[in-house]
């Protein structure tokens, strides 16, 4: 991406910051949603799309990020700023807690662990309702800055900054050495493995880091929505964060936030047909896996190059 | 305890560990084929348990509903398997994965659109009454589930050691490439094991039916199918079996003695540890591969 598109994107996200002070309540917490998603899709995609390992327990790790975090605020009265940082961490820690067994499993055994490991947080935040307040759920204390409490607005900025952030060192995190060896990883781990590289190390990295993200998406979330119950946190969710990056496209940056931008917005445009959007849902990621594997960003780019092609055989002439 | 409690408990155990070898059983058979492992597999469970609501409430005698969920269980698997898993069979592992997750989720938001949320319940073919065994009571469903068990894997070993196809679908497994070159078509293979395992899984279904009640959250079931499947190996038959036993077994008791909390978290936190230390299994063998 060259410089000139980074100013573009730079310029756009914060005319679109401005911009959100303008519409009403249910649009922002819309996009807040909506860039939360963003959040999480980022992580599972450097972990699934970028290091080739299949995740199925991303919701759980947010799940850890959003209690961890309301718990903190609830019990020690710890400001949102310090609390939802703190659920990140934990929620990494976790994941490195999953991935260090789990760096010894590939395919569908991986895909076995974290279905268990799913299960058992979610069991777990059922069974010890006199913390986590079991399947009723958890009412999060409101988020305030020096006393006021924060509308949606203000929320909308917090999630729209962290949302940027996590882009922003994401996508060079992922040009950086980093990058390289999540991708060593997944075209060839013999080969990786014959260069030198600790292919443990890097798994291990690669979960704690998707799995940070998802702890921070997660606190967002708790943040935004005011409450949390386990149903939010089950594999249905893993399933949409999945559906995301499959649609978006897998192992690029643009395409975690396409496809959750993309499908944030579609139950919106469901809405008439609400009782079928479970099954469009899943009709869309199966049609995306069979037809369209590489995602809506590959569309998008070759959409690009044609155009920049039309642009500069019309500077020929 | 006393001893009859003890033999109810087991009885119970064993019933209910019919049902996840069943489920297991089913797992097994297109991955040993193809080596692709059905997560939608549960959901073929509850569809074998919807087909025999309706099939029993339009008053068909007990032989024509088992009929009609084996037959819609057959074609099922027929068009899982030519619709969906055939264009993929090549891809990465994790789109198989997320695919055969999906198709589970699509049958279940079919599902659910048609019949509803609402638990539904289905009798079985014996009724409620328990038999009297001297001092054990003996729930005849729970009798009826094992035997149809024994019978279904007494069936499928019997067809893998001598039926002609049966043999043609383990050479396949063994090595595809020589099967084909001994003119055994995989694809017919790969088609006969997803027809089998989906006509299991709905068997399975229709089995259980009446011990749970039918909702279409049924299908979670699969992760006790998946334990005892990864007990099992994976790819061995009787692996299946004596591992789904062992978890329903194993399950029944701990929920007697250790209370609910341990009896719902036992199997994944077991899951894992075998995942990690023992990932072939307990009666499977090491995968050895070359580097």
């Amino acid at each position: 991406m060259s410089s000139s598109h980074k100013t573009i994107l730079a310029v756009g996200f914060l005319v679109l910051m401005g911009a959100a002070a303008g519409l009403g309540s249910y649009p922002v917490y819309l996009m807040s949603l909506a860039m939360i998603n963003v959040i999480a899709a980022v992580g599972l995609n450097m972990l699934t799309g970028n290091a080739g390992q299949i995740s199925l327990c991303h919701s759980s790790f947010m799940a850890i990020g959003a209690y961890t975090s309301t718990l903190i605020s609830a019990h020690w009265g710890l400001p949102f700023w310090v609390s939802i940082p703190m659920g990140t961490v934990l929620a990494g820690l976790a994941g490195g807690l999953l991935g260090a067994p789990a760096t010894r499993l590939a395919g569908i055994y991986l895909a076995l662990a974290t279905l268990g490991f799913l299960q058992i947080v979610q069991i777990t935040i059922e069974e010890l309702s006199s913390i986590t307040g079991g399947v009723r759920g958890l009412n999060v204390p409101k988020a305030s800055i020096a006393g006021t409490e924060l509308s949606d607005y203000p929320k909308f900025l917090i999630i729209g900054l962290s949302c940027a952030a996590v882009i922003w060192i994401c996508s060079n995190l992922m040009k950086s050495r980093v990058g390289r060896e999540f991708d060593a990883v997944r075209l060839s781990p013999h080969a990786a493995q014959a260069m030198g590289l600790s292919i443990s190390r890097i798994k291990l990295s690669a979960f704690m880091l998707s799995a940070a993200l998802a702890g921070l998406a997660g606190g967002l979330q708790a943040l935004l929505v005011g409450f949390i119950d386990p149903v939010e946190f089950g594999v249905s969710a893993s399933l949409r964060h999945i559906t995301f990056i499959v649609v978006g496209g897998m192992g690029s940056m643009g395409g975690s936030v396409l496809g959750a931008l993309v499908l944030s917005a579609l139950p919106e445009f469901l809405r008439p047909v609400k009782e079928y959007s479970d099954l469009i849902y899943v009709a869309i990621l199966l049609a995306f896996l069979i037809f369209l594997p590489r995602g809506l960003i590959t569309l998008l780019t070759s959409l690009m190059n044609r155009v920049r092609g039309i642009g500069r055989a019309a500077g020929r002439t | 305890m006393t001893t009859a409690l003890a033999l109810q408990l087991t009885l119970a155990g064993l019933s209910v560990g019919s049902v996840y070898a069943l489920v297991a059983l089913a797992i097994v058979l297109p991955f040993k084929a193809s080596g692709v492992l059905n997560f939608g597999q549960g959901e073929v469970v509850t569809l074998g348990a919807y087909v025999a609501l309706v099939l029993t409430q339009s008053g068909l005698p007990y032989a024509a509903v088992i009929l009609g969920v084996l037959g819609v269980g057959l074609l099922g698997g027929w068009a899982i398997e030519y619709f969906f898993i055939r264009p993929i069979i090549r891809a990465p592992e994790f789109t198989i994965v997320i695919a055969t997750f999906a198709i589970g989720l699509l049958i279940k938001a079919a599902i659910s659109l048609k019949f509803g949320d609402s638990p539904n319940s289905v009798d079985g073919p014996f009724g409620m009454e328990p038999l009297l065994l001297g001092p054990v009571r003996a729930n005849p469903t729970s009798l009826w589930i094992i035997g149809c068990t024994a019978a279904v894997t007494l069936g499928i070993v019997a067809f893998f050691k001598w039926s002609r196809l049966g043999k043609a679908m383990r050479a396949v497994s063994i090595d595809a490439q020589a099967a084909q070159l001994m003119g055994i078509r995989s694809e017919s293979v790969y088609r006969l094991a997803w027809m089998m395992s989906t006509a299991i899984g709905a068997m399975a279904g229709l089995l259980v039916a009446p011990l749970v009640g039918v909702n279409p959250e049924l299908g979670g079931l699969i992760l006790r199918g998946l334990l005892a499947a990864v007990l099992g190996g994976f790819t061995s038959v009787g692996g299946a079996l004596l591992g789904g036993l062992c978890v329903g077994l194993v399950e029944t008791f701990s929920g007697v003695w250790l209370g609910s909390t341990f009896k719902n978290l036992m199997p994944f936190v077991v899951l894992m540890v075998v995942l990690v230390f023992r990932p072939q299994g307990f009666f499977g063998v090491g995968e050895v591969k070359r580097v």
